[in-house]
């Protein structure tokens, strides 16, 4: 919603930028394998509720769903976050930009039409330096809210 | 213990990424739940959108006033805690005046071209994420806006409705790749399509293989049955340039349209269109520029003979 009323109005240079995208994987990449899949899942069928979205309902649901199963295999890899921050907005950045590619080609596969490839590219490009830039800034408030939502044994 | 959590989160993959694919399948074969699950959406969310998109209303052009800031200083701390109140009520002011401006010349137009139309605020726009573009308006079906309906700005074409709710519609515009229109140019009276491409750009593609284009041509639309989802008659666009190709039958050329989709704050909705459209009457014309006109005037001739004559008679 404040993605559509707010975000979504601010003409960005280069290309706008997804505050939804940008919460959701970094919420993603907190969560374990099983956790970051299922999780995945339910938040593509809420962008898939989005009534702007002229895409077959389900799409952002599949996306986000493989979304989540390479951030669990990744995961373990790239260690705590919390002491590598930059691998945190990195991977969250990876994230949003993959995601906006496997819309492509999902599209592609469709038969959708998306316009032509240059803006296309100009539109993952302009998503992806803006993902990098407030994901530094969103991602440790995540982390935070995330942490306070956490039963003190989850926790240890 | 960990091969049976990764056999569990793999069983999990599987079984959403089917069912994902399967909604999918839904949706491309029709299936209405998918639709009116978006519908139900959009009825529960376009209140607060409402409430959102006022409160963020002034923020739109960030980055054009970010540059403004530059200026401030330590001096002007104190002075703008207490112009903040005031601040807000001009921005506030600014932006409602701004609105008044552009429903004054959207109606303007639809005045003009014997439209009866339904006018609203653009309340959302939708995310880039999903390559399409389109802009979410506070009236809906509650207010005589249906699916299919030709939607104007101040200067011309915005684009088409594409769903309603009670309270707000969704608009496809006419920059989104799947967006096409049929035009006609008002100087030869060719047909043509109009093709959208994403961004501020237009490729038209003339139907008539003998019809030429010519830079500066205005393009207006070209209607459709019952009006819907195009009247005639609105300005689209004129000719940037004109595309020559060997390769292609027909002349293609690059518009831009008159509508600037970027800052649009205000459109009308047509609900009718009275004695099939205005024809040309809405073809742009460039206001003409006052010229002075000065009548110089030579001053009156002295008769100096009879002038002579009389300071002789005195």
């Amino acid at each position: 919603m404040v993605q559509e009323a707010a975000i979504s109005k601010i003409n960005f240079p280069i290309a706008g930028f997804s505050l939804y995208l940008c919460v959701v994987l970094g919420l993603m990449a907190l969560e374990d394998r099983f956790g970051a899949i299922s999780f995945g899942f339910i938040a593509g069928i809420v962008l898939d509720f989005s009534p702007s979205s002229d895409s077959p309902f389900g799409k952002w649901a599949l996306i986000l769903t493989i979304i989540g199963y390479l951030f669990s295999r990744n995961r373990e890899s790239i260690g705590d976050f919390t002491e590598r921050p930059m691998a945190f907005v990195l991977l969250v950045t990876a994230g949003a930009t993959i995601s906006l590619i496997i819309f492509l080609i999902i599209g592609l596969i469709l038969g959708e039409n998306n316009g032509s490839i240059l803006n296309n590219l100009k539109t993952i490009f302009g998503n992806g330096i803006w993902t990098l830039l407030f994901s530094s800034i969103l991602l440790p408030i995540i982390v935070k809210l995330r942490s306070l939502t956490l039963t003190s044994r989850e926790r240890i | 213990m960990a091969v049976g959590g990764n056999n569990r989160s793999r069983l999990l993959l599987v079984i959403l990424l089917v069912t994902s694919l399967f909604l999918i399948t839904l949706d491309l074969r029709g299936v209405n739940i998918t639709s009116s699950s978006r519908s139900a959406t959009q009825s529960f969310l376009a209140p607060i959108q409402r409430g959102v998109s006022d409160l963020f209303s002034p923020v739109g052009g960030f980055f054009s006033d970010i540059k403004n800031f530059g200026t401030t200083k330590s001096e002007l701390k104190e002075l703008k805690e207490e112009n903040a109140k005031l601040r807000e009520k001009v921005i506030l002011n600014d932006d409602t005046l701004g609105q008044l401006k552009k429903l004054e010349s959207v109606l303007d137009l639809a005045g003009r071209g014997n439209y009866k139309v339904v006018s609203a605020r653009v309340i959302g726009k939708g995310s880039s994420a999903t390559f399409s573009q389109t802009i979410t308006i506070d009236a809906g079906s509650s207010d005589g806006v249906f699916k299919d309906m030709t939607v104007i700005g101040e200067l011309g074409l915005v684009g088409v409705v594409k769903s309603t709710t009670s309270t707000s519609a969704i608009v496809l515009l006419m920059s989104d790749p799947t967006f096409r229109i049929g035009v006609r140019i008002a100087r030869s009276q060719s047909i043509g399509v109009l093709l959208g491409e994403g961004d501020s750009e237009y490729t038209l593609q003339l139907l008539d293989p003998s019809g030429t284009i010519e830079k500066d041509d205005v393009l207006l639309s070209l209607g459709s049955d019952n009006n819907k989802p195009f009247v005639p008659g609105v300005p689209v666009g004129f000719v940037k340039s004109v595309k020559n190709s060997r390769l292609t039958l027909t002349q293609e050329a690059v518009v831009s349209s008159y509508s600037n989709l970027g800052s649009i704050g205000v459109v009308s909705v047509i609900i009718s269109s009275k004695n099939g459209g205005p024809k040309d009457a809405l073809i742009p014309t460039p206001r003409p520029t006052p010229t002075k006109t000065i009548y110089v005037t030579a001053p009156p001739m002295v008769d100096t003979a009879t002038t002579t004559g009389s300071e002789e008679n005195n």
